[in-house]
């Protein structure tokens, strides 16, 4: 399971993603990790039966957690070109027999690379 | 038709198929609408007029005016533009109008604010004066950085490739002779029907780049195949589903429509080099470029369409089936479109510079040297910049006279601590805006211009610009 994970500026500096791991025994994998002056942001991947309790241990921490996928394609606006395609790093975006474009959420790292890339604007960061 | 031709004969295809129907779905920078708003009481003579905040042309009848796809409107740039004003029209959305006029005395007003919808206006006539290439380069970016371009976003390095057009379900590919597609012959437009109303812009049937000039009714066309776009820092355009009808009239045709993407070639193109004719990389095909996946050197890159192959196959079916249901009638067209001619370049009266007509030679410097033997040859040279230059001659580094100033100020003794090791660089035929326009972005003032060897040539700079720009003035 993907889970973004909000920083202040007071937690930056501390050991909170390997005091989860000691805690809760789950192999963390960070795919992501942004920091600046405002604090930071990080996404990790957690393995499914031990998602809960380590999200529990971020929270505890006092951790801004979201779980869940972030980009989007939106139907509506896409025109399946398939250029987005060609921008994602990590193989995230494939298009059907039929040529429609679809995201796999398992692999895509929220890099936000295809949403400029995008003639429609049909692929949406959300915040 | 390509799979019939290829199973049982262009003899047996000729005698069953009667007409081959194509498409296309791509960004058509050219387009734009003529609208007619009609008259306000007391009436106006428009002289400004906007649309959802862009700006459309009104140098013509008092409430006349002509919204080009590519017009961006001045806050929303990139994200809003006159295709997606033409979209909210077709998609029946209301649409700001503002207009102002000087007044005359027949036409006393001087502004009016209104909304309206494509259903007030007396006409909205889509005009697209280039589409239906007949085929397009393939581009790349071979640059060490990320460009915008109108083939999209093309990632360093050749990372990826682009691509336009449909290939074998392109109306002229399939009639390349232009036996049947002619000055009025009725097609396919936007959803609604329109006509070719003569060969487009750049019209170059010798190298097999032909286009048509098209137009039709915007109140009868659809969202669906008329979308606004927009290349990130490029511009805005129209995509525009268009579809021709080709009568199989003998077996020359069913041949010639039997094309298939494999004969299809094009060039992949380097649109990294900002110049008119870019580097070809390698000679390709319509078959390799939808597969996916190009062949480059050792290795393969990620190759896609910009235009929509998908919605290019619903024109197509679409068109097929209004001829099955009997609701649209193939027209012969009343003159053909020229089968010879090519493209001519600008005609430019004064001489283009390029890097290496500006350059001059770089002053430069060894890794290992002292930063006070540099800091001397920046005073004896009267320049702000250095190159540091390794061994083998090549290109290692720069260092200006801030660094050694920090240097000083940090009591920093190694060169190779203080100076820049990434640096942005020029080619020697790289055009004078393209190397301001690398320096405004990197906030820089200097670029070393090398050969492909990575060899030092010379030192642009931009006080040299400057001088430049004063001697033209």
């Amino acid at each position: 399971m993907k889970v973004r994970l909000g920083f202040n500026k007071e937690r930056t500096a501390k050991p909170i993603i390997s005091s989860v791991i000691l805690k809760t025994r789950a192999p963390i994998n960070i795919l992501r990790a942004e920091v600046d002056e405002r604090g930071g942001e990080v996404l990790v991947e957690i393995p499914d039966e031990k998602a809960e309790s380590a999200v529990a241990a971020f929270k505890q921490m006092g951790v801004d957690v979201q779980v869940g996928g972030f980009i989007e394609i939106v139907r509506e606006r896409c025109i399946d070109c398939g250029h987005c395609i060609t921008i994602c790093p990590v193989s995230a975006i494939s298009a059907k027999e039929d040529l429609t474009v679809i995201l796999d959420q398992e692999k895509c790292v929220n890099c936000g690379a295809c949403v400029d890339s995008c003639p429609t604007r049909a692929i949406e960061m959300l915040q | 038709m390509t799979e019939i031709v290829k199973s049982r004969g262009v003899e047996v295809a000729a005698r069953d198929v009667d007409v081959v129907t194509t498409g296309t779905f791509g960004a058509m920078c050219s387009s734009g609408v003529f609208l007619n708003f009609g008259h306000s009481d007391p009436p106006i003579k428009m002289e400004k007029v906007t649309l959802n905040g862009v700006e459309a042309y009104h140098g013509s009848a008092a409430v006349d005016a002509y919204l080009g796809a590519t017009k961006m409107h001045p806050e929303k740039r990139f994200e809003y533009g006159g295709g997606h004003v033409i979209e909210d029209l077709v998609a029946r959305r209301e649409v700001e109008l503002i207009a102002s006029g000087y007044g005359t005395d027949c036409y006393p007003r001087k502004s009016v604010r209104t909304t309206i919808a494509i259903d007030d206006l007396n006409q909205a006539i889509l005009c697209n004066p280039r589409n239906a290439y007949q085929r397009y380069n393939a581009a790349t970016n071979g640059r060490d950085e990320l460009v915008y371009t109108y083939m999209g976003k093309l990632l360093p390095n050749y990372g990826n490739a682009t691509f336009s057009g449909s290939g074998e379900l392109n109306p002229l590919t399939n009639d390349p002779d232009y036996e049947t597609i002619g000055i009025g012959t009725k097609i396919f437009l936007g959803g609604g029907v329109g006509y070719v109303t003569g060969p487009g812009t750049q019209h170059d049937p010798t190298n097999r780049f032909g286009t048509l000039m098209v137009q039709g009714d915007l109140k009868k066309m659809n969202q669906k195949f008329l979308r606004g776009g927009t290349f990130t820092n490029y511009g805005t355009t129209l995509y525009v589903g268009l579809g021709v009808p080709i009568p199989i009239l003998n077996e020359g045709l069913a041949k010639k429509t039997g094309i298939s993407d494999e004969e299809i070639k094009t060039n992949l193109l380097d649109y990294g080099v900002p110049r008119r004719s870019r580097p070809i990389i390698k000679e390709t095909d319509y078959a390799e470029l939808k597969s996916g996946k190009l062949t480059l050197k050792d290795g393969t890159i990620p190759v896609k369409s910009l235009s929509s192959l998908k919605i290019a196959r619903e024109v197509a079916s679409t068109l097929k089936r209004w001829i099955e249901e009997g609701k649209f009638l193939l027209t012969s067209p009343q003159e053909r479109l020229p089968v010879e001619g090519s493209l001519k370049p600008m005609k430019i009266i004064r001489e283009t510079l390029f890097a290496q007509n500006i350059m001059v030679p770089a002053i430069t410097c060894k890794p290992e040297e002292e930063i006070g033997t540099v800091a001397r040859r920046i005073v004896e040279e009267n320049v702000n910049h250095v190159v540091v230059v390794s061994p083998s001659g090549t290109l290692s580094g720069i260092v200006t006279s801030f660094d050694i100033t920090r240097a000083v100020a940090m009591k920093e003794s190694m060169l190779s601590n203080i100076m820049t090791h990434q640096v942005v660089t020029a080619s020697p035929e790289e055009p004078v805006e393209s190397c301001a326009r690398k320096m405004k972005k990197h906030n820089i003032s200097a670029l070393p211009v090398i050969d492909a060897q990575r060899n030092i040539l010379g030192i642009v700079t931009s006080e040299r610009i400057s001088r430049l720009y004063g001697e033209y003035q």
